[in-house]
């Protein structure tokens, strides 16, 4: 059953700080930041201000001037992520392929502003005035189907809503579905979109950063205090490697290993004993069949939180012992912000970029050392390096803890 | 290609509008009682609807601590109940099993009804009306995290909102994870907590019916909105038979398609395709099939659709199969509905008894289907087909057998 390898053929990207593949692995590079000052939002009466928009986006670009005018922003984002990947990736559906081909999207929060709207208008105007084309897009697996509906991909469509980690967590459903026959193509999709309803509620329960201290996204910085609230989509083709080859498609690397783990301790907290994170990162190299010394890069979750930061660091070096601070470690959450259920599709995408341009992403934001984390964060600037196998760590304050390795081919 | 370990179920937990615990709800299904009643979620006046399927009488500190209570959303409350009884009827205490290999996959459509309650929070006095802890229940991965924090699950745990099908979703990932070895025990299934917004949202759509749910009678007028939760305990046939567990059913297989055409209506070929797709995984012919247990939301569209797609793979070689819609008795559960069928699934098994659809006057005839109108009908079940369809054309298909260890 494990014989199938799972290899990954296109890469369609929409980030704050770029819109396509090139742009975003070249802005990597250059350590560009997407935060600024949020745009979509009025943030005069909240002392946080920042944000990783995708400021840039024009959804028209990709999805032609028509019939988007009822498609909230998430759907918009992942839809034109999506194409973005199948062009890159040569796949053309038809209806020979397509019940072979599916999709599987990570999103968690961005359904709370089509519930908001939803419910502000049965408020306002009472429930039998309610605009119906408000309610699908209620249920969080819309964003996921209105891709299928607009590619025609039907093998299989599922949406998963893990939080912080349903990006890997979405790449290891596509990973067993590839292994199992199921499909031989599929969309591995992940997008959060900024809306106010996302920025107020993680504001008044306390995430974001600004609120106490200096407003900064710093990972692994003394100075942490909380997140810069990002948005984003991305699409990846994955394959089974034979079909690849098969249809000559181009093939950017390989997914050695995906491992997801709770941490069962408490809701929306961190274990302080970090068993999960230890455990999926010990298991995810044993099922990719490498050793700790093997890993050429780690693709951090760190996301300017003190403890996430300070936990990931310490599964880090318990687990590569020796090896831990030689390898290098950097949050590319440094330069788009937390973007919850979109960050794990960023983070393979960068991995992906590390590998074939040769390259790690740099922490930027960087100024003042923390004592607790004392890795090689590759601070501020990027750094030129020969990659062979990534390990992309997904994990934040809901106790899961998932992890991936992905190789060069 | 699969894994040669074969999975079973082995615990039932079941919260519904038909009662609280899997004997009292299945007593209420072959007798075919309605759980249906007037809502008291909310208030209906501005609705032409006022009935639904609400659970009755559920103490959430019959199930989790009572200081736990208030910080836990109604849809966790329910599925961490619901797997509570399922771990009970499996007879396995949490210790022997709390481990990494131990995971939890719960479908859901609408997610925590904390989330609604802090949007109409909002609508109706601004941010200063937000509630905190409202705001902590309402992301909807807290469902499946708090079943995990319960009963000490440190395997995978994934949420998975795949809408009217959801629990059809997570059961056939659970049999995957247990089968591929990342597993060996699962709870998995679906919960759903009386939803203002799914009310709402149906209604403007004309998909509810403003008394009753009549699945494939000739004057349905469509569904009820109804809550729950349907939690089935997963495991290996050999641990199962190792350790003398009561096996319900075996999960044979299942199957998966996307209609990849409309949000809300049902295409009839994305229907046909998963079924099929679900008895070539699970390895059965159509004839093979003993029972058909349907979708069958009550409107005009899915019970017209659901026929056609039936008798388009049955026709021929099994126009007996037996189909019937628990959706008649409890409404449509949401993302409960797949999980709390795939129990009655396992329970008509057990028994040999199939449910009937009730509130049937009046024979369709663009549902010329046998939908065991009304009174329950024994016969001996030995493969059972579970349909599960979603909004966005999510289709999933399980197959459940009779246990043949031998």
């Amino acid at each position: 059953m494990d014989n199938k390898k799972v290899v990954i053929t296109g890469i369609g990207v929409i980030a704050p700080n770029a819109i396509g593949r090139e742009s975003f692995w070249q802005a990597l590079q250059k350590g560009t930041t997407g935060i600024k000052p949020a745009t979509l939002i009025d943030t005069t009466y909240f002392k946080s201000k920042l944000a990783g928009e995708c400021a840039d986006f024009k959804a028209e670009d990709f999805l032609g001037p028509k019939g988007l005018r009822n498609l909230d922003r998430a759907t918009l984002l992942v839809a034109s992520a999506a194409k973005l990947a199948l062009d890159d990736a040569c796949l053309e559906i038809t209806e020979e392929n397509t019940d072979d081909i599916g999709v599987v999207t990570a999103t968690t929060v961005s359904v709370a502003f089509a519930i908001a709207k939803f419910t502000k208008e049965v408020v306002d105007d009472g429930p039998q005035m309610v605009n119906p084309a408000l309610f699908p897009a209620t249920t969080m697996n819309y964003p996921s189907s209105y891709v299928a509906i607009r590619y025609k991909i039907k093998g299989f469509n599922t949406t998963i809503s893990t939080g912080h980690s349903a990006g890997l967590d979405a790449l290891k459903y596509a990973v067993d579905f590839i292994k199992t026959g199921r499909a031989r193509a599929i969309l591995v999709a992940g997008v959060e979109s900024f809306s106010f309803s996302n920025f107020v509620g993680f504001y008044k329960a306390g995430f974001l950063s600004g609120r106490k201290a200096e407003e900064t996204c710093s990972p692994f910085d003394k100075r942490r205090n909380g997140i810069v609230l990002g948005e984003g989509a991305t699409v990846l083709v994955i394959e089974d490697e034979e079909y690849a080859i098969q249809r000559k498609a181009n093939i950017y690397a390989q997914v050695l290993g995906v491992k997801a783990f709770f941490d069962a301790y408490r809701t929306a907290d961190y274990d302080p004993r970090i068993r999960g994170l230890k455990n999926s990162m010990k298991k995810v190299l044993e099922e990719s069949g490498l050793s700790e010394e093997d890993i050429d890069y780690i693709c951090s979750s760190a996301n300017s939180v003190q403890r996430q930061d300070r936990l990931e660091t310490q599964a880090i070096k318990e687990v590569f012992n020796i090896y831990a601070n030689k390898i290098p470690v950097s949050s590319i959450k440094s330069m788009l912000g937390e973007s919850i259920s979109a960050s794990g599709g960023l983070q393979l995408a960068a991995s992906v970029g590390a590998i074939k341009n040769s390259f790690i992403p740099p922490t930027i934001n960087y100024k003042v050392p923390d004592p607790d984390c004392d890795l090689d964060y590759v601070v501020n600037v990027s750094r030129k390096a020969e990659i062979k196998n990534v390990l992309v760590i997904n994990f934040g304050p809901g106790g899961n803890n998932t992890t991936a390795v992905i190789s060069k081919y | 290609m699969k894994g040669s370990r074969r999975v079973v179920i082995t615990g039932i937990g079941i919260v519904s509008s038909l009662g609280i615990g899997k004997d009292i709800f299945w007593k209420n299904i072959i007798n075919g009682v309605s759980g249906i009643s007037e809502v008291t979620s909310f208030d209906t006046s501005a609705y032409k609807c006022h009935m639904g399927g609400e659970v009755k009488n559920f103490v959430p500190e019959d199930f989790m601590p009572k200081r736990k209570v208030k910080f836990l959303g109604k849809t966790s409350q329910l599925a961490i109940a619901a797997s509570s009884l399922a771990l009970k009827d499996a007879n396995i205490p949490i210790k022997a099993i709390t481990s990494d290999k131990f995971g939890v996959v719960i479908g859901t459509t609408l997610g925590e009804r904390s989330m609604e309650e802090s949007a109409e929070s909002w609508a109706k006095g601004g941010i200063k009306d937000l509630n905190i802890q409202k705001l902590f229940q309402a992301a909807v991965n807290n469902i499946s995290s708090n079943v995990g924090i319960q009963f000490k699950a440190r395997g995978l745990n994934y949420l998975i909102p795949n809408a009217c099908a959801a629990g059809n979703y997570a059961i056939g990932y659970g049999y995957d994870l247990i089968k591929n070895g990342d597993l060996n025990f699962a709870l998995a299934g679906g919960s759903e907590s009386f939803s203002h917004v799914a009310f709402a949202g149906f209604q403007r759509l004309y998909a509810m019916s403003a008394d009753k749910c009549a699945p494939f009678d000739k004057n349905r007028k469509g569904m009820i909105l109804g809550e729950g939760s349907g939690m089935l305990f997963l495991e290996s046939l050999e641990s199962a038979l190792k350790r003398g567990a009561g096996i319900y059913a075996e999960v044979l297989g299942y199957g998966l398609s996307c209609d990849a055409y409309n949000a809300t209506a049902s295409d009839v070929k994305g229907i046909v395709k998963v079924m099929q797709k679900a008895l070539k995984d699970a390895n059965v012919n159509c004839e093979d099939i003993d029972y058909i247990c349907a979708h069958g939301t009550g409107t005009l569209m899915n019970d017209k659709t659901e026929a056609m797609a039936i008798n388009e793979i049955f026709g021929q070689k099994n126009k007996g199969v037996l189909v019937s819609s628990l959706k008649s008795m409890l409404g449509h559960t949401m993302g409960a509905s797949s999980a709390i069928e795939a129990a009655a699934c396992c329970l008509a098994i057990r028994d040999g008894i199939v449910p009937p659809t009730i509130n049937f006057e009046t024979p369709d005839p663009e549902c010329d289907i046998d939908c065991v109108p009304n009174k329950a009908r024994k016969k001996k079940i030995t493969t059972v087909l579970n349909n599960g369809f979603a909004f966005g054309g999510n289709n999933c298909c399980v197959v459940f057998g009779e246990v043949n260890s031998w």
